[in-house]
């Protein structure tokens, strides 16, 4: 018989003692949903929060690093291709300083500044990579729009400095850019001269690498005075959000670890009990010909089929609790986890009453009247 | 079962003191065949799932055990439902069952504790024909009785 064969014939064989004993399974299955309805109701509710505290804080720029220049800094384009060769960076752009611009449709209207913009990642605001107008095709936000009377989204623009516009899109300001606000870009292709910005921006990949990539970033700046630059990082915020996740994590972590070792004392306890009021049964099957090792195959193979139903039966019970009282729910991956921890919680329980059985002595047992 | 406290117990060749537990469980499984003196069915499954239980222990499919298992169960006439559990059962019924359980690996070697002891006159007389032409096979049957009728069928006789 192959494994595979082998394999369907213990688990055919662990169902069907399963079925044989209901009161038992019954049992194990709730125990298992209890302990998981349990966990993604307390700890899963923390989970839930915390993430949305922690998405709040990321809204807010946790991961960002502006540098602003003054005009004779001697800071330029060029510093996009040396930050191009660190790590873990999500996104780079570079402005330039602001001019002024008006509507070039009528005289007197409210002037927005309007930036050069330079970076490979432009396109993430939803900036078109090829525009029509090549330097000249500007892309505003919402509030830049309104303020310009551009309802249409298109338009012209003519700056103080005699340059002309035309506004071609919407686009829209991400949270680490709203700093710049009303924003008006005029993205610009790169050319071996580098031209001189003034701001600046670089979104890390995660928070704890807002300090080392600001080092990095700040270490290839190469200005020409570095008192006319100024940095400003998220590190506080990051380092905040580091703390609310670590005493959110560290709370749910000793709550889980509570409840699991509870549920496997009690999923231990109930086992035992089984195998024990079962010892003939384990005596007869040893005495026919089964082998320690398979006891052992189908007493946990049986724990691991009860435990993944107690597991689904519990987390869909503490999805409908969460979602009825409008409590955020803690992610897909939390639920998942929480199933399989809870499965492997119940098999790590049944092993030891499982050896129990596997060593009863078929001779005595038999003799169990 | 277990190993050899003391002196040497071969089986076909092998010694059973020298096997692991694996080894010794799949000899149990291939050459032998228990008959216990209460019949030892599992009250929780059904005849057909106690009779094949040995299968899974061979590493045999179910499918031809379930076959062997229905053409014993009609040479003993113990013909159930499939569903009828061991509690549904004669003490007469469920020793034939345990018989066929036995048998169903065609032993070479067959140990019967009192295989007779509850039996009725015709029950028995049902047992002892299958053990002895299980032993005209070419088994050994060995067997522990208080039983006069049984033991005269026997070719070999020791005392306790």
């Amino acid at each position: 018989m192959s494994a595979l064969r082998r394999w369907r014939a213990v688990a055919r064989e662990s169902l069907a003692i399963a079925l044989a004993q209901p009161v038992a399974s019954l049992v194990t299955i709730v125990m298992v949903a209890g302990m998981c309805a349990t966990v993604l109701l307390t700890t899963g509710r923390t989970v839930g929060a915390e993430q949305a505290v922690l998405g709040s804080i990321d809204s807010a720029g946790t991961r960002s690093i502006v540098v602003r220049a003054e005009p004779d800094s001697g800071l330029d384009t060029g510093v996009l291709d040396r930050i191009a060769n660190i790590g873990g960076i999500q996104w780079a752009g570079a402005f330039s300083d602001a001019t002024d611009a008006r509507n070039s449709a009528f005289a007197g209207g409210t002037r927005v500044p309007v930036r050069l913009a330079w970076g490979d990642s432009l396109g993430a605001l939803g900036v078109s990579a090829h525009p029509a107008l090549p330097d000249t095709s500007a892309y505003a936000s919402s509030q830049a729009l309104q303020q310009l009377g551009m309802p249409g989204d298109v338009g012209g623009l003519v700056a103080t400095t005699g340059a002309d516009y035309a506004v071609v899109g919407k686009i829209a300001v991400p949270d680490y850019l709203q700093f710049l606000e009303p924003l008006v870009v005029v993205p610009q292709a790169r050319t071996a001269e580098s031209k001189p910005i003034g701001v600046l921006v670089v979104i890390a990949d995660r928070p704890d690498l807002v300090t080392p990539i600001a080092a990095a970033v700040l270490s290839v700046l190469a200005v020409d005075d570095p008192t006319k630059v100024k940095v400003s990082t998220s590190e506080s915020l990051a380092t905040l959000r580091g703390l609310v996740k670590g005493q959110l994590g560290s709370f749910g972590r000793n709550l889980v670890i509570v409840i699991f070792g509870l549920t496997a004392l009690l999923v231990a306890a109930i086992l035992y009990g089984l195998v024990m009021l079962r010892r003939k049964d384990f005596g007869r099957r040893r005495a026919l010909g089964a082998s320690q090792g398979l006891i052992v195959a189908l007493l946990l193979s049986q724990v691991a089929g009860l435990s993944a139903i107690g597991a689904t039966a519990g987390s869909i019970a503490a999805a409908i609790g969460l979602a009825s009282g409008g409590d955020p729910l803690p992610g897909l991956d939390f639920f998942v986890a929480v199933s399989v921890l809870a499965v492997a919680v119940g098999m790590i329980a049944a092993v030891l009453p499982a050896l129990v059985a596997a060593k009863r002595d078929p001779l005595r047992e038999l003799r169990v009247p | 079962m277990l190993k050899p406290g003391g002196g040497q117990v071969v089986v076909e060749g092998e010694s059973a003191a020298q096997l692991n537990d694996r080894r010794r469980a799949q000899l149990r499984a291939e050459r032998f065949g228990f008959v216990f003196q209460d019949a030892a069915l599992d009250a929780t499954r059904t005849v057909l799932d106690n009779i094949v239980e040995t299968a899974l222990y061979r590493g045999q499919p179910r499918e031809p055990a379930v076959r062997r298992a229905n053409e014993l169960m009609a040479q003993f006439g113990v013909e159930l439902r499939s569903s009828a559990k061991p509690g549904q059962v004669s003490g007469g019924q469920a020793q034939r069952i345990a018989l066929c359980r036995a048998l169903l690996n065609d032993p070479r070697i067959v140990l019967a504790d009192e295989p007779t002891g509850n039996l009725d006159p015709s029950s028995a007389g049902v047992v002892v024909d299958a053990l002895r032409a299980q032993a005209r096979s070419g088994a050994a049957v060995i067997v522990v009785t208080h039983e006069p009728t049984l033991v005269a069928t026997c070719d070999r006789k020791i005392e306790l």
